[in-house]
């Protein structure tokens, strides 16, 4: 179980964060290969499934706590919306609601 | 990440809104799991309900298991779960391989099922689905994501691609999946279904070769209503909010068409 946040983050560090929870969730071999940006798409670049965002999104609302309603805030997306979805995008939502 | 034991195996499970007064349980289909439910079905429906969603055996972040997919096995695996969660009686959710489930959890066990609701059941009986696995292997499944994507925007990339055809691999060649299926084909045409006696609604999607077997419920369950929604076997994942506001309403009952008629005679005295 990861520690709700108590301080404010910024981008980087926001970024770091969601790049760590990318790699417990899928697995270090397999970020090896892969270039993580604030460009990258979950689905598109990063191939996760919806199991894994699933597991991710676990992990958010598990360190930022009831802040940042992250499930609330994906489940307003169009099935668009969730395919383009990026990386960069959370972010700036993180940093909203912190 | 939620991941309780039961009986010895691990269990994915996902709560919403858990202080609410009345539960819905969420039961995915085969091959699936609880993520068709997550993003968009579960949160309409936690805005009034408790919701519970979990990962079948050998699904999604549950454990794997060698044997038990036959209907009184995943019942039984069901009731362990309720037991576990403390859930005495619940509104039943299945979608596809999963309403198969539903239906058999409410007729064993009539007074832990409230109303249910099963959406693109198919009937066990029809041949070409079990024959799936038998003519299953990795240019199958390559056909099958094309055509899926076709209907749901996803798509799938390598790693997934390798990820999905373990589980098929594994399901079908490690587990007695095939042989307790098998014994399920004669679920709708036998009396059980005809004893199941909770308020039903069964959702099928227009396009959906399954509407037949939607059909043959609706003749079956005395007190079921069909709803064809435009869509095709992928429904949940098509039209997620309609089917939430379905399920939703149907859970719901008289108590929103009171507080319907309550806000129109509002709306007129106001006039």
């Amino acid at each position: 179980m990861d520690a709700i946040a108590t301080h404010k983050l910024n981008s980087e560090e926001i970024f770091a964060l969601l790049k760590q929870f990318i790699t417990e969730v899928i697995g270090e071999e397999f970020v090896e290969d892969m270039d993580i940006s604030k460009e990258s798409s979950f689905t598109r670049d990063l191939e996760m499934d919806s199991i894994e965002i699933v597991s991710f999104s676990e992990k958010v609302k598990s360190h930022f706590g009831e802040h940042v309603d992250f499930t609330g805030w994906l489940s307003g997306m169009d099935l668009d919306q969730l395919i383009n979805l990026k990386l960069g995008d959370i972010i700036k939502y993180i940093e909203q609601c912190q | 990440m939620p991941v309780i034991k039961i009986n010895h195996t691990s269990v994915h499970v996902q709560e919403m809104n858990k202080g609410a007064k009345e539960t819905i349980l969420l039961i995915h289909g085969m091959f699936s799991n609880l993520s068709v439910y997550y993003f968009n079905i579960a949160p309409i429906l936690a805005k009034q309900f408790h919701v519970v969603m979990y990962d079948l055996k050998s699904h999604g972040m549950s454990g794997k298991e060698k044997n038990g997919y036959d209907l009184n096995s995943l019942t039984d695996d069901l009731l362990a779960l309720m037991e576990t969660l403390e859930l005495k009686a619940v509104h039943l959710v299945g979608y596809s391989f999963g309403g198969l489930v539903a239906l058999r959890m409410a007729s064993r066990f009539p007074g832990r099922v409230k109303k249910l609701a099963v959406i693109e059941a198919p009937d066990p009986g029809e041949n070409e689905r079990l024959g799936i696995m038998d003519m299953y292997s990795k240019e199958f499944l390559i056909d099958y994501i094309n055509n899926f994507t076709d209907t749901t925007k996803f798509r799938m990339g390598k790693r997934q691609l390798e990820k999905n055809h373990r589980m098929y691999e594994y399901l079908f060649n490690e587990t007695s999946i095939k042989s307790d299926l098998s014994k399920e084909r004669g679920f709708f045409s036998g009396k059980e279904i005809g004893y199941i006696k909770q308020d039903t609604l069964l959702l099928y999607g227009k396009d959906s070769d399954c509407v037949p077997s939607g059909q043959t419920l609706y003749d079956r369950l005395t007190r079921s209503k069909i709803a064809l929604l435009n869509g095709d076997h992928n429904l949940p994942l098509q039209q997620p909010e309609e089917t939430a506001i379905r399920l939703k309403d149907f859970f719901e009952g008289w108590q929103s068409k009171f507080r319907q008629i309550n806000n129109k005679i509002w709306q007129g005295l106001r006039l």
